[in-house]
């Protein structure tokens, strides 16, 4: 045998002699397993309900009675944002984003009853997945096992003896980096066993799995490096422990809670108040439907009737009422797209604040990359609102045009006892209204946009690997 | 008192122990200053209230009044509630960065209105935020590791634990200064800062106490593990591998294990199902007759049985009536649905005698006013002040009254509902 693989034979004997490690690991494993396997009856069980209650609110929709359109259109259509199959390993921010929405004419309501509003304080303390204990209580296992493996040998002067017989330094430190790395390949197989069990799941994919993957490798194989080299840096172990521990708690549990405090301060976001007040002063500006003589409502009018030739409202061949409707429409909804569109921005800039500051923990930069492959992220949040919003409209013009089509402007206004009935149109309309279907993302442009945090691990691997051969270099000097 | 002096510099030259000290100290005073900018911040939305309000229900006001009609202004006016932070709420922000602190409502359906969020960015609030709970439960248990996990072996391994145990007033005496000294430097490090920013934010003596005395339990729980395993006699860098995997676990494990298996065992799924029935009922008013939605509407309310009856044409009474029975449809619901929540909540608060990390995080939020039950009390005001939207505007639509632009401003306003509750 070689001595790098004497060295790291060496190290791993020492590690299953000491009880409490295995002891640690064993538990690991299990909560690995335990993790692995409630998250994902958990996203089978959400992403049920969610279809059940889907479903449910398509037949409720469909099984309408004769009504006048816009009817429907404050009747409106409950969406229910449907959950990934890698949701199971990473449900990312889905707990804290509402999970279904009402969707009606002329307003843009909030996605509601999210986990987080619905659940103990415990959802604070984090959430049991496989991804969380690989992220933070992986890499302290790891601390664990090798706080040592170098520290140890120089503070007993062992180090010297094996040089004296002849061993190289970058010798010694390969096999300790090859123990390590060994636990730290045990460590993260259970996840991934539980990833392939994902990987069965319909409409998973294969790219972002296999980002995700090289991801948590590239962050597991991190703190290896990282633990050899501040072991190889300082003269005792205790010292190498506490310092491992205290890097651990600034990257791992501090910076990710100090990174979004300093994001929300620096880009302010406007609250729905302040946008619903700011929509209903645009909406005045551009144009008061409840005024007879707002000039561009007038102007609408004068366009509708040159268009279709006629002289009066009364003489069109389809109902103003309804052409009304899809032009106020239209008006709200392009405000909404803006107003939308700022408060997205800015939250992408607060995120991008944090991944920024993600560039000094790579636990930051694991986390985005994971949920961003995931599909569970913040874009992935908003690509459903958008895909929402998209389909609010298009189904409440669908309703507007078939309430110019399909009643009359004289039974729209009309209001003899009689005229409730005739205002109604058939039912079958409602079955033929498009059906609410989540247009789930490639995975090439979730494997896209996990990009960067693979490229920030990645890139603290190379430097670490760096430092630790520079450090090899010096290995025993003192 | 020498030798307590004799113990200061002792504590002070270890560089070791002088930074962990500091290091708290700044940590402290970051996250007391990041909860005290956000309720700052909360403050000054919701001091903005009156004058946004005051632009927008005046324009409504303006056109509404030119229909005279009462529910024209109940339909398009909404009314802004709010949710003030306490004055402890800087030190635990608990749901206050996810649930809604402003919410405006209108006399419509409540049951659909009730459950909006306000906009926040999930991904910056999956961590959870950076505050004086976080410090406390989270962070000085390390710190007490860092000072504690060498008390006595660091000493045994220095060849020293015989002498001192010889000296006079050594050994446990010894422990017992070199402990409460530790203690007190730790517990200065929390309180000061904390005890300074709750004088300036004009937080109650009792309840600062209240957290001083939590903060020292804390700390005095993780002092005592840290004697139990130095008891063991291991090597100092085993105590403190051990220790960390005690924090580990007490802190992050458990909590989150606890967290599935309560959300497990009491399920909530009725949240969306309470919007999905309450719309149902509001709209099969339109398809039944009119007259039947105003029976069940007076059998409840009575005081309003002796208005006119519908005239052939739209009135808004019976559309907001509809709206009412709607929310009264699904009361039965609202109640399983808020039950199930306080369940939760209970179970949570029931493994706090269990795990001081969960019992810490959830005394602070209630001291602070941030949790659950703050929240459903803030939905519980939102309830009684849309109770009172309901009388003020059904005064007019039953009784015929025409509503001129001067009504609008005796609407009924949130703040006094608050003072009355004071």
């Amino acid at each position: 045998m070689n001595p790098t693989a004497l060295i790291a034979h060496d190290e791993l004997r020492l590690m299953v002699r000491n009880r409490i490690a295995v002891i640690a690991f064993v538990l690991l494993v299990l909560l690995t397993l335990v993790a692995a396997l409630s998250s994902w009856s958990h996203q089978r069980s959400v992403a049920e309900l969610r279809a059940r209650q889907q479903s449910a609110a398509e037949q409720a929709f469909d099984a309408q009675p004769d009504r006048h359109p816009h009817r429907v259109v404050h009747y409106g259509n409950f969406i229910f944002r449907p959950l990934g199959p890698l949701a199971a390993f990473d449900p990312g921010v889905d707990a804290f984003t509402g999970n279904s929405m009402f969707l009606e004419g002329h307003r843009q309501n909030t996605a509601n009853f999210g986990d987080v509003r619905q659940s103990s304080l415990l959802v604070r303390f984090g959430q049991l997945t496989p991804a969380f204990v690989l992220q933070v209580v992986a890499p302290l296992l790891l601390i664990f096992l090798g706080y040592g493996s170098l520290a140890r040998e120089s503070e007993r002067g062992t180090l010297r003896l094996l040089m004296l017989q002849g061993v190289m330094r970058g010798q010694v430190v390969r096999g300790k980096l090859a123990a390590l790395g060994l636990v730290a390949l045990l460590v993260g197989l259970p996840a991934m066993i539980g990833f392939v069990a994902i990987a069965g799941q319909p409409g998973a994919l294969l790219l972002p799995m296999g980002i995700i993957a090289l991801g948590y490798a590239g962050y597991l194989a991190l703190w290896v490096v990282l633990i050899v080299l501040i072991s190889a840096l300082v003269r005792r172990s205790r010292d190498a422990l506490l310092a491992l521990v205290a890097l651990w708690a600034v990257a791992v549990v501090l910076l990710p809670r100090v990174a979004p405090d300093i994001a929300n301060a620096a880009v302010p976001l406007a609250n729905r108040m302040q946008t619903d007040i700011a929509i209903a002063r645009d909406l005045r500006q551009m144009g008061d439907s409840h005024n007879p003589d707002d000039p561009f409502f007038t102007a609408f009018k004068q366009r509708t009737l040159e268009r279709y030739d006629v002289a009066t409202v009364e003489e069109l061949p389809v109902n103003y009422k309804g052409l009304l409707a899809v032009e106020g429409e239209r008006l709200t909804s392009s405000l909404f797209d803006r107003y939308a569109g700022e408060s997205y921005a800015a939250q992408a800039r607060q995120n991008a604040l944090v991944q920024a500051i993600g560039l000094f923990s790579p636990a930051i930069a694991l986390r985005s990359l994971s949920m961003a492959a995931a599909g569970t992220d913040f874009a992935g949040h908003r690509r459903f609102l958008e895909q929402a919003e998209a389909y609010r409209y298009d189904l409440v013009q669908r309703l507007n045009r078939l309430q110019a089509e399909g009643v009359t402007y004289s039974d729209d206004t009309a209001i003899d006892p009689g005229a409730d009935q005739r205002k109604r149109v058939d039912a079958e309309h409602w079955d033929a209204m498009p059906e609410f279907a989540y247009a789930a993302p490639s995975g090439a442009s979730l494997a896209t946009g996990a990009l960067p945090g693979l490229a920030v691990v990645l890139g603290w691997l190379a430097v670490a690997l760096l430092l630790l051969s520079r450090a090899t270099r010096r290995l025993g000097e003192r | 008192m020498g030798l307590w002096r004799h113990e200061l510099r002792l504590l002070l030259r270890a560089r070791l122990s002088v930074v962990a000290l500091v290091l708290l100290a700044v940590l402290t005073i970051a996250a007391l200053a990041a909860g005290l900018s956000e309720v700052a911040r909360q403050r000054a939305a919701i001091a903005a209230i009156p004058a946004s309000q005051a632009e927008d229900i005046g324009a409504i006001a303006a056109w509404a009044a030119e229909t005279g009609d009462p529910g024209t202004a109940a339909y398009y006016s909404f009314h802004p509630t709010w949710d003030a932070p306490s004055p402890l709420a800087f030190a635990a922000l608990g749901m206050r960065d996810v649930a809604p602190y402003i919410l405006r409502v209108r006399a419509l359906g409540l049951e659909a209105q009730i459950y909006d969020g306000d906009t926040f960015n999930p991904e910056l609030a999956l961590p959870g935020r950076f505050d004086f709970a976080f410090v406390l439960v989270f962070l000085a248990p390390l710190f007490v590791i860092a000072l504690f996990h060498d008390l006595i072996s660091g000493e045994r391994e220095a060849g020293r634990q015989r002498m001192l145990a010889a000296l006079p007033r050594g050994g446990a005496q010894l422990w017992q200064r070199r402990t409460v000294l530790r203690f007190a430097f730790l517990w200065t490090a929390l309180g000061l800062p904390f005890a300074i920013a709750a004088i300036f934010s004009g937080v109650d003596a009792g309840a600062t106490l209240a957290v001083l005395a939590v903060s020292a339990a804390y700390l005095w729980f993780w002092i005592a593990l840290a004697w139990l395993v130095g008891r063991l006699r291991w090597s100092s860098v085993a105590n403190a591998a051990s220790l960390a995997a005690c924090w580990l676990v007490l802190v992050l494990v458990l909590p989150t294990l606890a967290h599935v298996s309560i959300n497990r065992a009491v399920p909530v799924n009725q949240g969306a199902e309470i919007a999905l029935a309450q719309r149902e009922m509001v709209n099969r008013a339109w398809d039944i007759p009119r007259d039947e939605t105003m029976r069940r509407f007076y059998a409840k309310h009575p005081e309003w049985a002796d208005s006119p009856p519908l005239p052939p044409e739209f009135h808004y009474k019976w559309y907001f009536a509809f709206h009412q029975v709607g929310d009264e449809s699904v009361a039965d619901e609202v109640e399983a649905y808020r039950t199930a929540l306080e369940q939760r909540d209970r179970a949570a608060r029931g493994l706090g005698w269990a795990l001081p990390s969960v019992g810490v995080q959830a005394l602070l939020t209630r001291l602070a006013e941030t949790d659950l039950q703050s929240q459903l009390a803030y939905q519980d005001r939102i309830r009684a002040f849309h109770q009172r939207l309901r009388q003020f505007y059904y005064g007019y639509m039953f009784r015929d009254r025409p509503f001129g632009e001067a009504d609008s401003d005796r609407a009924p306003h949130f703040k006094d509902l608050l003072d009355d509750a004071a």
